[in-house]
């Protein structure tokens, strides 16, 4: 009998936490289709705010910047990332402590720490050499520094999981050193690859801090965007954004899970 | 037998003979090794001067306890591996500096080493495609070889569907797709259950008749190594102890090493000889042509039990302690004085002396063998 009542406390216990976790959601996303534009009451169904954000230009500007930052970053940050994973994995039987950790710091570091010490970076660099203003490269450039650590440690962890005989199996039939990444390691690592790509993106769209500090004045992202408005008190259009972008990231985290869950197999 | 490959697989499935003026018609190659070395790290050595040559079409099995270099020579054969000092041909070739890539030599890794991102079939294509061979040359290729194996549905299958045994095969079948001059062989049934393993052994020694292909082929296993080879090099300490067919490996080991290796427990010392008496721990013992060495080896399969106190030339007094009956046979600790020796029997319905009998050991002249330590 006590063992059942404990079961059903537990189970209790998880309901509670999920609805600890996605009520708030639940209730920007209810928001964000509310007619009337209180924050407090919910008056009816309304498309009325997601066809106000197709209508504010500086919304749709910070949504194209926020697309293009997590895009070209993630791309860039996926190639660099490859190869330290690879490199990494080449050379695990050497002592590379204190390396893997100047690899791993910038995941572990405040983003506050970073954000600002990128600013710092960047304004030095500009004063001395008048490039790297400010704006959506400086932004990329950054980004790309806090999501190699992430494609790097997926990578390797890929490699790691292999049988080693492989390598030389296809050394063994015939491939070159070129043939070798084409036909054998890159569709090997491929599953892992895709589920980088995708949490690279996922921490591009979501990151703030880091933007904040490296943004120009006209390469606001949805996250810049939205803190400077609230400033101005809650619209239901901020409800919007965020539920869409709830609703994007939820696919992003989606499809890395689907990808990371065939690479086992 | 032909030393084509194509010839042999229209032969094997009794369809008329295909003429495929494609096929190179090669010769089986032979492989030269001279003074051999590999070192790893600053005390571990490998191979400490290794020759050798491998007869073209031979079976040949590099025979060890784990460690002795055997794998170590079989990857430099493949390329896998540099040798620090030593010169390494195949067919009249020298290949020391080829990379592994472009030796016309196959590897069965004992892992299988199947790529698990393709198919089977696309397993069996890799070493053709990386060729550049022509895709419909690729797919007859595979299609042949799938045949020959008979692989059967297999081919359509995806790698982790397959058992050990078809994985075995499959890794075999994307090694001879590519007509190598040489197959290596890396314990390739070390993996699977001893009925399995004995199955394959046989099909993998029809495989290398049919084919007449360069086969070597590494184990830590005597008895894989006598049935499959026609000859063995036996390795210890990077070094050869013995090179030669399977019967003078066993029969005439040269060292205690090789004995006890293929193994053999009935060593004796030899205290003293006059001519061909020998004086051992057993006692005094007459051989037929006894060679140099100060070790004694005495098959347990040359002896033979008689009841009772019988007396004459290589006769012994002994007492029987132990006895494992195995249906086919019966194998026998006996004790002699002091010393312990080890005989079997063949189950012929003849009497089978129990535990405790006294019985009389008689071992023939010519089955003696001396070595040296």
């Amino acid at each position: 009998m006590r063992k059942r009542t404990l079961k059903r406390g537990l189970t209790g216990f998880w309901w509670l936490t999920l609805t600890f976790l996605y009520l708030p959601l639940v209730v920007v996303v209810l928001f964000s289709f509310n007619a009337s534009n209180s924050a407090a009451t919910f008056t009816g169904v309304s498309l009325r705010w997601y066809k106000a954000l197709l209508g504010n230009e500086q919304i749709l500007s910070a949504f194209g910047n926020t697309l293009i930052l997590a895009i070209c970053s993630s791309v860039i940050a996926l190639c660099i990332g490859c190869l330290i994973g690879y490199g990494m994995y080449r050379h695990r039987h050497r002592k590379l402590g204190w390396l893997i950790v100047l690899i791993y710091l910038p995941i572990v570091l405040p983003d506050i720490v970073f954000g600002i010490s990128e600013m710092a970076f960047f304004v030095q660099i500009h004063r001395l050499t008048g490039l790297l203003q400010p704006g959506l490269l400086t932004m990329i450039i950054s980004h790309v520094t806090f999501q190699i650590p992430f494609v790097a440690l997926i990578v390797y962890s890929r490699f790691v999981g292999l049988d080693p005989t492989l390598f030389e199996a296809a050394k063994d039939l015939y491939a070159t050193p070129v043939k070798r990444v084409v036909h054998f390691m890159l569709p090997t690592i491929k599953p892992a690859l895709i589920s980088a790509f995708f949490l690279s993106f996922t921490l591009s769209v979501d990151d703030f801090v880091i933007s904040f500090f490296t943004a120009g004045p006209e390469s606001a992202t949805l996250p810049i965007y939205i803190w400077g408005a609230i400033k101005k008190g809650v619209s239901p259009e901020i409800n919007a954004i965020a539920a869409l972008m709830i609703g994007a990231v939820a696919i992003a985290a989606i499809l890395s899970l689907t990808m990371s869950r065939r690479r086992q197999v | 037998m032909s030393d084509s490959f194509t010839a042999d697989v229209t032969e094997s499935v009794d369809a008329p003979p295909v003429v495929d003026t494609d096929e190179p018609r090669r010769q089986a190659s032979s492989i030269e090794m001279q003074g051999l070395h590999k070192r790893f790290g600053a005390d571990t050595v490998a191979l400490d001067g290794v020759d050798l040559t491998i007869e073209a079409g031979e079976f040949f099995t590099l025979l060890g306890p784990s460690g002795c270099g055997k794998t170590t020579l079989l990857r430099i054969l493949a390329g896998l591996e540099d040798a620090d000092a030593g010169e390494l041909s195949i067919g009249g070739r020298t290949i020391t500096e080829v990379p592994p890539h472009q030796r016309s030599v196959n590897t069965v890794f004992q892992s299988y080493a199947l790529f698990p991102h393709l198919s089977v079939r696309d397993n069996l294509a890799f070493g053709l495609k990386m060729r550049g061979l022509p895709a419909a040359e690729r797919d007859a290729r595979v299609a042949r070889i799938a045949e020959f194996i008979k692989l059967g549905d297999l081919v359509d299958r995806r790698v982790e569907q397959l058992s050990g045994g078809q994985r075995q095969r499959i890794a075999l079948a994307r090694a001879l797709v590519n007509e190598p001059d040489v197959l290596l062989l890396d314990e390739p049934l070390s993996a699977l259950d001893a009925g399995l393993r004995s199955q394959l052994q046989v099909e993998l020694l029809r495989v290398q008749k049919r084919l007449g292909m360069t086969f070597v082929f590494v184990t830590h296993d005597q008895q894989e190594a006598m049935v499959m080879s026609d000859r063995i090099a036996v390795l210890n300490g990077g070094i050869i102890q013995q090179v030669g067919p399977p019967r003078d490996v066993y029969e005439r080991p040269v060292n205690a090493f090789v004995a006890r290796f293929m193994g053999h427990d009935n060593l004796f010392a030899i205290t003293a000889r006059q001519g061909n008496r020998l004086t051992t721990t057993l006692g005094e013992l007459q051989a037929e042509s006894p060679g140099a060495g100060d070790l004694l080896l005495i098959r347990p399969e040359t002896l033979d039990l008689l009841a009772g106190d019988v007396t004459g030339v290589n006769h012994l007094p002994a007492r029987v302690t132990e006895r494992l009956y195995r249906g086919s046979h019966a194998e026998y600790c006996l004790a002699i004085g002091d010393t312990t020796l080890q005989a079997t029997l063949n189950n012929r319905g003849r009497h089978l002396p129990e535990v405790g009998d006294r019985v009389t050991v008689v071992v023939a002249p010519e089955d003696l063998v001396t070595l040296s330590e």
